[in-house]
């Protein structure tokens, strides 16, 4: 056999490993997550009590990476929203997510758990007027040392969401996971966030629990109404990344000392050599972590077994129409472009502070992006919808000739043109001026013909894990698009059940280097956003 | 010994191939009428915008338009691949990569491939080189003719043919009596489209444009990477920013369909609010992306199409009328008075006061065009152009070519292109050529990005950035930028001020693009022969590698 010949069959064995990787690992993920959706949990204070502690955390390259992180040293006043298995382990990457309510007093103390030769360690809250008592005088704030407490107190003056992280030795410590995210819901919730469509839509006022919607409920995990006390932030349904990077050799070299240290007896905090002389230049990080995981881990469950010290997710969920609050934060020290495909996104403010036109400050003026840049120790929230307007074809495949009552639903457009006037219908929020235009010239299934598109003979393309089996949202369509025996195409064997068939849009860093863990793709920044339609229920309970 | 299967997976492979070569699955589509362009006489080209389309539901339960029927149809070829490109420092690169299978004259010309249904459905008379149009212009190797540095045109003129390849009359149809001749029904001849497409990659992908209100008809053709054999990969369409895509037409292979080897899949769009996009394959991006397969792709805006001497400002209120294309909030003097608050992702609301702007004539006599509808003029240009910001890791393109393992997290870019080139190809008018493994010659960077601004005029850069690895920074030493849009949007907030401004350089990450108007009204500041440049302060991104110099950096002239 030549070299290059030898050349050849080791990529194509080394491909058929990733690929067997990858299946595996969907097999796995999806073994454990029949439904994991995201919400944005946290847990409730106004007083917290926090540590910084030590453990591995979980990569899906098989590695156990040393870490440091916030958790919780006693168990939280309370969970927000309410999910399966919920829990505040005693060191978590992000930290616990804080909701807070505007105007509330806010105390979070902090016990130094870390080795002691890591020496202090701190939180900063940017963007609050912060008041501390105890610990010691540190560069930027007050710091906890070696086993001691500081306690960092202020007010809750501005909605929106925020960043913590470590305000000690930050190059180190922001790497090694001491960051988190504080949410602060507003005062009051305008009116017209519970009004109109919003009280239309499948989840009303978190007070009212649920909507029953085709016999069954869908339950409201929101926070709150509106992102902030302005009528121009209402949401249906809330999501919170972290995005940050991570280089192992970092985390190595820290694991090391600290192991030495320790082998050797341990040390004195503030005696000479008790520190860690990590070097964090040059930097090149190959994990690359949304709420400190990386893909697919990412999209299993929120407080899934598996990591105990990563609980939070990434795996998002709506049904057309819905406004969807995109909590953001840059936690790393690179800056990533989000890439939500699908739609644009409202960027509505940035750490906390809500941007107005300046002649009208009833309305918006934050930009519209389709790339939401994540920066270094900046937050932003944003709106995303989707509702297959412009389409030019008709997304659920009505069509007036089929027997199938779903096929023949009907579309009365309101005043912006949508389907909003029959909630329980599953083309709620139908963009009406596509009803009923097929896609297709003609057709295998029982949709309509005389549309402008010709489709290939399906044997020359491949399908991927998400794809929905044909070009229409939700099974109804998909079913009616392909056939009796769609039921037994790959499709339902995997990410996108036969049940759901929703339209699946990566979101992704588009650096795209940064959608690989530690260099097998796919990984890294990289989850689905999956547009159900309504015959599916979005269940965010874990 | 070998084992069985060292045998018989070769001779499965063999038999597999006759088979789909006879399975016809290469087509192109372009229909000349649609439901939504129903007179096939109206479709090749622009009628002017005087009001939104009208609908009446049709017999078959859907709105049919029933007067105004603004845009046409539009249709392009592309095949997915390999090719090589050559750096500025001489070194031949190989790609995965686009290159263009229908609209070849105009993509060597640096425009859109983008045609009419009468111009893609158009057969070439005689027989397609591999190589042409170069070969046709007689382009040998590493050498070629001197361009005009303002109009750049095929030198020769002896290759015109936009239309697409391979397309041919379908005789089965015909002697089955369903098509009368010509028969141009989407069947083609696939020995045309491997003779051009293959070997044939571009950086950019092929230029892709077209105007609001059209149809677009995409047709990827997979033709192999015929020095990565081994690959067998598929290549999709990504249309980055498409709002309110379907999954189906968004190219992620893992939410839809990939397109496999000797596949063609047309992917219809239905034209998107204007604006600057681009696209992409989304085949393991990290290494499609990396490796070249990332093309332009604008939206001309229903402004454009506004007849000379009409209020631009009565246009955009006109648009209000449709709901697809309304941006409407309270007391913004439309009828019927609206209470609401804007659709959330709604970006080019009427301007915040009234104007008397009207449709003008531009600096070169044609009708002055727009980025996009914004009502009032402040988007005006008179020359355009797309360029895309790139980079290119030689190590992981050598090791691409060599098949051997490639390494994402050692990444690093050492190339820094402005439409494929680095300085000083940058300011070579007219396409590069690059000599493939084929011994052919190809246009493998065909878009200029020299800019050259028409004396007192203003230049829209369309500008894109497709780098995988880094955030990158454009400055402009001399005419400032002023920034009119961002991610294919107006820049301008609810109220309808516009939020534009002006600065001397631009930071993009990968996946992100803007619009910015260089503008040279002031003639005594910018006069007739003056040179002006764009660079990158990124100053580690001037270079070519091993030289110290080149790099992200062109020119920008005054004529």
């Amino acid at each position: 056999m030549s070299a290059k010949r030898e050349a050849m069959r080791v990529t194509n064995v080394k491909k058929t490993i990733l690929v067997t990787r990858l299946l595996l690992a969907l097999t796995v993920a999806l073994l454990l997550t029949a439904t994991a959706y995201a919400a944005a949990p946290g847990i409730t204070g106004p007083s917290f009590s926090l540590t910084a502690q030590t453990a591995f955390l979980n990569q899906p390259d098989g590695s156990m990476v040393y870490s440091w992180g916030y958790g919780c040293a006693t168990p939280p006043t309370g969970y927000a929203p309410t999910l399966q298995s919920q829990n505040c382990p005693s060191m978590q990457v992000p930290g616990p997510t804080l909701i807070v309510t505007e105007g509330q007093p806010v105390t979070v103390s902090l016990t130094n758990g870390l080795p002691t030769a890591a020496g202090n360690t701190s939180i900063l809250f940017p963007g609050f007027t912060v008041t501390s008592t105890g610990g010691v005088a540190g560069l930027l704030t007050q710091e906890a040392a070696p086993g001691a407490t500081v306690t960092y107190s202020f007010i809750a003056s501005t909605p929106g969401t925020h960043a913590y992280y470590s305000g000690t030795q930050g190059d180190l410590q922001i790497e090694m996971g001491l960051y988190g995210a504080i949410i602060v819901l507003p005062s009051a919730v305008p009116a017209n966030c519970t009004a109109g469509v919003y009280a239309t839509s499948n989840r009303k006022a978190a007070s009212s629990a649920s909507l029953a919607h085709l016999g069954v409920t869908e339950t409201d995990f929101r926070l709150s109404q509106a992102a902030y006390d302005h009528p121009g932030t209402c949401y249906d349904r809330e999501y919170l990344f972290q995005w940050a990077e991570m280089d192992p050799n970092i985390h190595r070299q820290a694991l090391a000392q600290v192991t030495a240290i320790a082998a050797a007896g341990g040390c004195t905090a503030g005696a000479p050599g008790c520190s860690l002389q990590v070097s964090t230049e040059p930097y090149h990080p190959s994990y690359f972590l949304i709420n400190g995981r990386s893909m697919p881990d990412l999209m299993d469950a929120n407080f899934a077994p598996e990591y105990p010290h990563q609980p939070y997710n990434g795996n998002p969920h709506m049904h057309p129409g819905e406004q969807v609050l995109i909590r953001t934060i840059g936690q790393g020290r690179w800056q990533h472009p989000f890439h939500e495909h699908g739609n644009h996104v409202r960027i509505l403010g940035r750490d906390g502070n809500l941007i107005l036109s300046q002649s009208d400050p009833t309305l918006l003026a934050g930009l519209l992006m389709f790339n939401t840049d994540t920066t270094p120790g900046q937050a932003f929230d944003g709106i995303f919808y989707w509702t297959g307007r412009g389409l030019n074809w008709d997304p659920y495949a009505h069509n007036p000739k089929s027997t199938d009552p779903n096929a023949l639903l009907t579309c009365t457009p309101d005043a912006n043109g949508y389907n909003t006037g029959a909630p329980l219908a599953i083309n709620y929020y139908e963009w009406c001026q596509d009803h009923n235009k097929p896609l297709q010239v003609a057709p295998f299934g029982d949709v309509a013909s005389g549309g402008p598109a010709t489709l290939p003979d399906a044997n020359i393309l491949t399908n991927g894990a998400w794809y929905g089996g044909s070009p229409y949202l939700g099974p109804d369509a998909s079913v009616r698009a392909t056939g009796p025996t769609s039921a037994l195409q790959p499709t339902n064997t995997q990410a996108n059940p036969s049940n759901e068939r929703g339209f699946a849009f990566m979101w992704h860093s588009h650096n795209e280097r940064e959608i690989t863990t530690n260099n097998v793709f796919p990984g890294g920044m990289l989850m689905m956003m999956l547009v159900d339609s309504r015959e599916f229920v979005i269940d965010e309970s874990n | 010994m070998r084992k069985p299967y060292q045998i018989c997976l070769p001779i499965l492979l063999i038999c597999l191939v006759p088979a789909v070569a006879s399975a016809q699955s290469f087509r192109v589509q372009c229909p000349t009428s649609t439901l939504t362009h129903p007179v096939a006489a109206n479709n090749n080209s622009e009628p002017a915008y005087t009001a939104p389309t009208t609908f009446t539901t049709g017999a078959n339960g859907y709105p049919v338009p029933s007067a105004n029927v603004n845009g046409a149809i539009k249709c392009q070829q592309v095949s997915g691949g390999d090719g090589y490109a050559t750096m500025a420092d001489g070194t031949q690169t190989f790609m995965f990569s686009f290159g263009p299978l229908s609209g070849l004259a105009d993509i060597a010309n640096g425009l859109p491939g983008t045609g009419f249904p009468q111009d893609f459905n158009t057969l070439y008379s005689g027989t397609l080189q591999p190589g042409d149009p170069a070969t046709t212009e007689g382009v040998s190797a590493n050498s070629w003719p001197t361009w005009s540095a303002t109009a750049p045109l095929l030198p020769l003129g002896a290759f015109t043919y936009n239309g697409a390849v391979g397309l041919t009359p379908d005789a089965d149809a015909m002697a089955d009596g369903l098509c009368t001749a010509p028969c141009l029904d989407g069947h083609v001849d696939p020995r045309q489209i491997l003779d051009i497409g293959v070997m044939n990659g571009n950086i950019p992908a092929p230029l892709v444009a077209f105007d609001e209100d059209d149809e677009m008809f995409l047709t990827l053709t997979n033709v192999g990477m015929i020095m990565r054999p081994d690959l067998f990969e598929q290549h999709t369409i990504h249309f980055h920013g498409y709002p309110n895509a379907s999954s189906f037409y968004d190219g992620v292979p893992d939410a839809s369909v990939a397109i496999n080897i000797g596949g063609s899949f047309t992917y219809y769009y239905f034209a998107p609010d204007a604006g600057t996009y681009f696209w992409h394959c989304h085949i393991t991006p990290p290494e499609h992306l990396q490796m070249g397969m990332v093309g332009q792709l604008y939206v001309r805006p229903r402004q454009n199409r506004v007849q000379v001497n009409n209020s631009l400002y009565a246009s955009l209120q006109a648009q209000q009328n449709d709901l697809r294309t309304a941006c409407r909030r309270p007391n913004d003097g439309g009828t019927p008075a609206v209470t609401t608050a804007p659709d959330i992702l709604c970006a080019n609301p009427l301007p915040a006061a009234t104007n008397s702007v009207t449709q003008k004539l531009d600096k070169l006599g044609n009708p002055q065009k727009y980025a996009y509808n914004d009502g009032d003029g402040s988007t005006a240009y008179d020359t355009e152009y797309a360029l895309q910001i790139h980079g290119f890791d030689p190590n992981f393109h050598f090791v691409g070519m060599t098949f051997n393992p490639e390494n994402f997290a050692t990444m690093k870019d050492k190339y820094f292109l402005l439409n494929g080139r680095s300085y000083p190809d940058t300011v070579t008018p007219g396409p590069l050529a690059t000599q493939s493994s084929d011994g052919r010659t190809h246009f493998s960077q065909p878009l200029p990005s020299i800019i050259n601004i028409p004396l007192g005029g203003k230049a829209l850069l369309r500008i894109a950035d497709l780098d995988v690895s880094e955030y990158q920074t454009l400055a402009s030493l001399g005419i400032p930028m002023n920034e009119i849009g961002f991610n294919a949007k107006l820049l301008r907030d609810q109220a309808g001020n516009n939020l534009n401004f002006y600065t001397n350089s631009i930071t993009l990450g990968g996946g992100e693009s803007l619009d910015v108007i260089l503008d040279a009204s002031d003639t005594v500041k910018y006069p007739s022969g003056s040179v002006f440049y764009l660079y990158t302060p990124n100053l580690d991104h001037l270079s070519n590698d091993a030289e110290n110099f080149g790099g992200l950096m062109t020119e920008v002239h005054i004529n």
